[in-house]
């Protein structure tokens, strides 16, 4: 009795808060021009359906934008990953005073704001404000402290004899660290990856500072220079089409591992 | 072993030396392989944020070659045009409605979904996938959702006398609401995660005691539950709230700061005098919202830690 109460209550909330804005999303993305204007949730009295993902992909530049954002995306979440693993395994392993400073400052980077106007201004310094690269080093350098923070508490947790003994059979150091920790703290970098992508993929704060150019710009920027490139009102059906194939990636990965995302969130890394 | 040093170390077996060499190179060694990320993090976040305690203070458009020490003018200056007081007072609001509805819909989710069965956990994926969405795709499906033709007003019209095109952006107050509780929908999916594990983690024998001691459900969750839930409520608490503070995409999708300005969050009226090329009125307002962040978050941060039960 208690359960069907419960599961009833869960799917009202369920369809008000998830079906109802993703089935107006996925029906108006269909319609005519005129007909998304009035934002009900009725079938298409026409489809529009290829018109309108055609007008996205090619005035809404998105392939362009795609292509940006996984150009952004996947270097940023590979460096973060290397390096934070690596500095996180020096962390916990290493009782000086220096690595205990910038290990603190590291993780105070996952709670204070970056700093933007500073940053173009050491951009601009360094002859990459607006560029590709400036953005990936700054995504790179404020995401870094994440990682460093899930990683070190882990190795903190694993015993070092195998270290050790990997030493004693004459393993350098890149040796150790690739063949014994890279490998035991797959589980934190699984859930440091997941919190990666959903946070550079739909990064809007730092690209709308640091990238310039509608070539350099990342599906976040795309979308939004597109929504606000009409005149009068959003064209909805048209914006609509756009939010979904920018989500769509994403999507896709989210059905195909949700499962080890789900866990990887619940049991990793996410301790009080 | 270290001791063994001269003549008598080339009588060891390579292990031992490796082994007795190690804790001489250890440091330095190690060391190496933090390297690239104190520089990283040093360049990119820890120079910037110094930077901007002194940016904060000096006179820097980009309408001048010259940047000179000015004092509290930016802040002053900000203060006239009725930016400061209004964007900090916003912000706050917003970063409280935010977090009290991530962490109200957070809880009570996890509370109905903690047991991992089929049924919750297709529960669980389904209520994740806003946070895959970038608040920027949020803002525009709730914009036209909250439409004054939209099916929220087409809903209410229905199960209440009357017809309703209620514009939820257009009005100062429910703007800033509704904006908030966009960005709330957003993240609740994570709080709520986060919430199945501190749940997780408390000893079923607990509850089970209490259980047996005739505590109802209701009892059971705010004398039982709450108290051990304490580290989890303090990480979301602290986050949700900390991440709202620098709200901005949002905003960008559905008011653009208004009407007038009564969505124009502290870091909305940063973008916009950065836009104007006023880069020190822009990095004062940078500076207020680190401000804000360390003011609410460290005090919070030791409240609610010494209210933890420890276990």
């Amino acid at each position: 009795m208690a359960a069907a109460r419960r599961y009833t209550l869960l799917s009202l909330f369920a369809l008000g808060w998830i079906a109802l804005p993703f089935w107006l999303l996925i029906v108006n993305s269909a319609k005519t021009e005129g007909d998304a204007g009035a934002l009900s949730v009725g079938l298409p009295a026409r489809w529009s359906a290829v018109e309108n993902y055609a007008t996205v992909v090619h005035q809404g530049r998105y392939l362009v934008g795609l292509g940006n954002s996984l150009l952004m995306t996947v270097p940023v979440i590979l460096a973060v990953l290397l390096l934070g693993s690596m500095a996180a395994w020096a962390y916990a392993r290493s009782p000086g005073r220096t690595l205990r400073f910038t290990y603190y400052a590291s993780v105070l980077s996952v709670v204070l704001p970056p700093a933007i106007i500073p940053t173009v201004y050491t951009l601009t310094e360094l002859g990459l404000n607006g560029t590709r690269l400036g953005y990936l080093l700054t995504v790179i350098g404020t995401r870094l402290g994440m990682v460093v923070f899930l990683c070190t508490g882990f190795v903190r947790t694993l015993p070092v004899d195998w270290e050790e003994a990997a030493r004693l059979d004459g393993a350098n150091r890149w040796q150790v660290y690739r063949r014994i920790v890279l490998p035991l703290l797959s589980p934190a970098l699984f859930t440091g990856a997941v919190l990666l992508v959903i946070n550079v993929w739909n990064d809007f704060f730092f690209a709308l500072f640091l990238l310039q150019g509608p070539d350099r710009a990342t599906l976040p920027l795309t979308l939004c220079q597109f929504a606000s490139s009409s005149t009068h009102g959003l064209r909805w059906n048209l914006v609509f089409a756009h939010v979904i194939l920018t989500s769509l990636p994403l999507l896709v990965a989210y059905v195909m591992l949700q499962r080890r995302v789900l866990s990887g969130l619940t049991e990793g890394g996410t301790t009080g | 072993m270290t001791t063994v040093r001269g003549p008598a170390a080339g009588r060891l077996s390579p292990a031992v030396r490796a082994a007795t060499g190690r804790r001489h190179a250890r440091r330095p060694a190690l060391t190496l392989f933090a390297l690239p990320s104190i520089a990283l993090v040093a360049l990119f976040f820890l120079i910037p944020f110094l930077a901007n305690v002194v940016f904060a203070f000096v006179r820097w458009t980009g309408y001048s070659d010259t940047i000179s020490w000015s004092g509290l003018t930016n802040f002053a200056l900000l203060n006239q045009l009725g930016i400061l007081g209004h964007a900090i007072r916003i912000t706050v609001i917003y970063a409280v409605i935010s977090m009290v509805v991530q962490n109200t819909v957070g809880l009570g989710l996890a509370t109905a979904l903690q047991r991992t069965n089929r049924a919750n956990t297709i529960f669980r994926s389904i209520f994740f996938i806003p946070v895959l969405m970038s608040p920027l795709a949020a803002g525009y499906i709730w914009a036209a959702v909250l439409s004054p033709n939209g099916p929220a007003n087409a809903f209410l019209s229905a199960v209440l006398p009357g017809t309703y095109h209620y514009a939820y952006l257009g009005h100062d107050v429910s703007a800033l609401v509704t904006v908030a509780c966009i960005d709330a929908w957003k993240w609740s999916g994570l709080a709520t995660l986060v919430y199945i594990a501190g749940l997780n983690r408390i000893p079923a024998q607990l509850t089970e005691a209490a259980d047996i001691d005739g505590a109802g459900s209701w009892r059971r969750f705010w004398s039982i539950k709450f108290p051990l839930l304490a580290p989890a409520v303090t990480f979301n608490v602290v986050i949700t709230l900390v991440g709202a503070f620098s709200a901005l995409d949002a905003v960008f999708a559905t008011t653009g700061g208004g009407p007038g300005d009564a969505t124009t969050l502290l870091n909305v009226a940063l973008y916009n005098q950065y836009g104007q090329s006023y880069f020190g009125q822009a990095s004062a307002l940078g500076l207020v919202v680190t401000l804000l962040v360390v003011v609410t978050a460290v005090p919070l941060l030791g409240w609610l830690r010494r209210r933890e039960v420890q276990m």
